[in-house]
């Protein structure tokens, strides 16, 4: 048997050197080392073309449609300036037409909105996020599971007193909140069972699991009580909650690859630990911040749903605005559209091109070792 | 563990400590302060990582905590450190109680074994940071910098990143950025582990004389027992959480306290024949047919006879101590290392000259003097207060 084996071997090596591949399937290796084959490069290629001309054929249609007249958006499609249709300003000299009733005058508050709404949330969550997911990546937490029993079944208690009984909601709220400091610290110790950090870390990504639109009701009626419906804070306190799990996800893998030797050389250097996170830790991790930052602002930017039920009209973003363009009494401005939207992407596009020198490799080397 | 060994140890050596205080940079030296240990347990779990530590470091003395990996000395060190808080037991510096101090507030400066540069800083950025921390401002930190930095040699790689830096270069901006606020105590984490054979040793002489230079009491971590032999004033051997003896090299490796520290110091270690002690006589199992009148010994079920590899040599059939079988032999540039099969289970090393040849599998006699062999009980590790005695003629 294994001679068998080892007398095909030998046939083979004999071969080797005529074993090359010739004709058609020459096509399929590579000519040397480190490069694709000719077919395979070809068949990349192509892919790669055609998806992105999918993937920015909408913004092509976007540019040209904001330079067409009415008529030429209504003619059937007309794809090459200058060729099927006359390119024309009208749709962009609106932007700069305040005086008048126009529709772009009308986008300048919207646009205020989105650029407070958005920047504010991203920071806070960014803040807050990454604080969190640096103390689950360095510290361990052991909340013991009984105690957290206590804190749901004192919450749906209050809920019920409140809703079903009519209790002042402060007072249900402070009971329970005693109560459970009470019981906490009694009880508490006797609890065995405690989850860890990575149970702290589902738990926060879980809260993405629930569509948004089932939980943006009850949104809406907290904030209705309180009333902040239609105003910044709302909806800025609003995305950096819904944001938040991103954050402390993303950031938690990025602090957690950083050397804990780094931390600890700099505890001795004298440095506290609010110090040690700001010179140390954060300067190794912008790489990762730089990259939650876009990611986090761009999805505040686009979001449609909070923000269609919190705010109405002061505190309206641009996505709502867009959106609520396809009606009216003068039917679809597709080309006033067109500018708005483009205007729209400007921001997020060059916040991309600031935050990219950030996004690069190789932050850590010299780190540790040679 | 030997208490016994490790207190005579102690007392022997607190004579010892007194000669590596003199010399050196006075400024330094007067800063130089006594650091001690007592009584310092840790468990990880269940698992008793550091049992019952006392240790006391002279000022400006150069101490050693030797021991295999997974021993605690790591864990030890990052005690003092203060990056581990000990289950019981204090740490002193000085006349100081510091056990419950923050790190920040311990004046000890560590190095790192894998250096911990801060990699988006320059060279004179590293090495400015606890001074940085500390408030220090403009040209005042940056003379200090330069100086530290000159002590090491790396005064012309200032603006350098450490990515920029070989191995060794940065091994040096760590050793600055320790030296550069004049601590009270230095701790060092195998800072050496990282870097090639021949930059260790080059590194090894370079730490000795700055050390020296600097009069910083330290606190070193190997489990390399050339670098704690060349080192150390002291060495203290550390096996699976407790002291196994404390003492100068020399002591230690002329005197060891058990059969642990005799089998670590040394390369190669010490030989050791299993046998036992009967009627006067060491007689080692496993067929080897050893036999050797002891002086001095009770009678030992399991006793070991050790002897060093440089204190034998291979001899003619049936004109040594006991005969073997060679079973290898190799020439390591300065010696020639024989390897001899003793019975079954035992394989011993014979240094011999460089110039000496011999064919695998010959039978050869194995001697040393015999004031140069050690006994040991099995049992406990102990070393028998036993010697070998020369056998009657005939």
């Amino acid at each position: 048997m294994r001679s068998g084996a080892l007398t095909r071997m030998a046939e083979i090596r004999a071969n080797l050197p005529a074993a090359r591949a010739r004709g058609l399937k020459r096509w399929f290796e590579p000519t040397r080392i480190g490069r694709m084959s000719p077919a395979g490069s070809i068949i990349v290629y192509a892919l790669l073309i055609l998806w992105s001309a999918f993937v920015l054929f909408p913004f092509y249609w976007l540019a040209v449609t904001s330079f067409k007249l009415p008529i030429d958006v209504f003619e059937g499609p007309s794809y090459l300036p200058w060729v099927d249709f006359t390119p024309n300003l009208h749709a962009w000299a609106d932007l700069l037409d305040f005086s008048a009733k126009s529709p772009l005058a009308e986008t300048l508050t919207p646009y205020r909105n989105s650029v407070i709404i958005a920047f504010c949330s991203t920071a806070l969550c960014v803040l807050v996020g990454s604080m969190a997911a640096y103390a689950l990546a360095r510290i361990e937490y052991k909340p013991k599971l009984g105690t957290i029993l206590i804190f749901v079944v004192l919450m749906i208690g209050a809920a019920v007193a409140v809703g079903v009984h009519g209790v002042d909601l402060w007072v249900a709220g402070a009971v329970a909140g005693a109560l459970f400091i009470l019981l906490a610290r009694s009880v508490g110790r006797y609890f065995r069972r405690s989850a860890g950090n990575a149970d702290i870390l589902f738990w926060m990504i879980s809260q993405r699991i629930l569509p948004p639109v089932v939980a943006v009701v009850p949104i809406y009626m907290m904030f209705q009580r309180v009333g902040l419906l239609d105003t910044h804070l709302a909806i800025i306190l609003t995305y950096t909650v819904v944001n938040l799990p991103i954050v402390v996800w993303l950031m938690h893998d990025f602090f957690a690859s950083i050397p804990v030797d780094l931390e600890e050389s700099a505890q001795l250097d004298g440095a506290s630990r609010l110090m040690t996170f700001f010179e140390i830790v954060i300067p190794l991790a912008r790489a990762g911040l730089a990259a939650t930052t876009l990611l986090v602002l761009i999805l505040s930017w686009n979001e449609y749903l909070v923000a269609l039920f919190l705010s109405t009209t002061k505190a309206q973003t641009l996505p709502i605005l867009v959106a609520g363009m396809n009606g009216g009494e003068k039917g679809i401005l597709w080309w006033t559209m067109a500018v708005v939207i483009i205007i729209m992407i400007v921001p997020v596009i060059a916040m991309a091109l600031l935050l990219q020198r950030f996004i690069s490799k190789g932050i850590l080397l010299g780190a540790v070792k040679g | 563990m030997s208490e016994v060994g490790a207190a005579a140890g102690n007392a022997e050596s607190a004579g010892n400590a007194e000669p590596a205080a003199a010399g050196g940079g006075t400024h330094a030296r007067s800063r130089a302060r006594r650091l001690s240990i007592r009584g310092l347990n840790k468990w990880f779990g269940a698992n008793h990582v550091v049992k019952d530590l006392s240790l006391a470091v002279e000022p400006s003395e150069f101490l050693v905590l030797l021991g295999p990996s997974g021993c605690g000395k790591t864990t030890a060190l990052r005690i003092i450190a203060g990056l581990e808080a000990a289950d019981s037991g204090r740490v002193l510096l000085g006349d100081t109680d510091v056990t419950d101090e923050l790190p920040k507030y311990r004046d000890i400066a560590m190095v790192f074994q894998s250096y911990a540069l801060y990699p988006h800083k320059t060279v004179a950025e590293n090495i400015g940071f606890p001074l940085k921390v500390r408030g220090l401002k403009g040209e005042e930190r940056a003379a200090a910098v330069r100086d530290a930095a000159a002590q090491v040699h790396m005064e012309d790689l200032l603006e350098r990143y450490p990515r920029q830096l070989s191995g060794g270069q940065r091994q040096r901006v760590a050793l600055a950025r320790a030296i550069v606020r004049r601590p009270s105590a230095f701790l060092m984490d195998e800072p050496l582990s990282n870097l090639d054979a021949k930059l260790r040793g080059y590194m090894r002489a370079e730490l000795k004389h700055m050390q020296h230079e600097l009069g910083v009491t330290t606190v070193y971590v190997t489990h390399d027992q050339v670098e704690a032999m060349t080192l150390a004033h002291r060495v203290a051997i550390l096996d699976e959480g407790a002291l196994q003896q404390i003492g100068t090299p020399r002591e230690v490796y002329d005197n060891p306290a058990n059969l642990f520290v005799a089998g670590f110091m040394g390369s190669p270690p010490m030989n050791f024949v299993r046998g036992r002690i009967e009627n006067g006589r060491f007689e080692s199992g496993g067929g080897g047919g050893v036999g050797v009148p002891v002086e001095g010994a009770r009678d030992v079920a399991e006793a070991v006879m050790g002897f060093r590899p440089e204190d034998a040599e291979v001899a003619d059939p049936g004109t040594g101590l006991f005969d073997a079988t060679v079973y290898a032999a190799e020439l390591t540039g300065d010696v020639t290392l024989v390897t001899v099969a003793l019975g079954e289970d035992a394989s011993l090393s014979i240094k011999m000259p460089k110039e000496y040849d011999v064919d695998f599998d010959r039978k050869v006699a194995v001697r040393f003097p015999l004031e140069r062999g050690f006994l040991f009980d099995a049992a406990t590790g102990d070393r028998l207060p036993a010697r070998f005695i020369s056998a009657p003629a005939g």
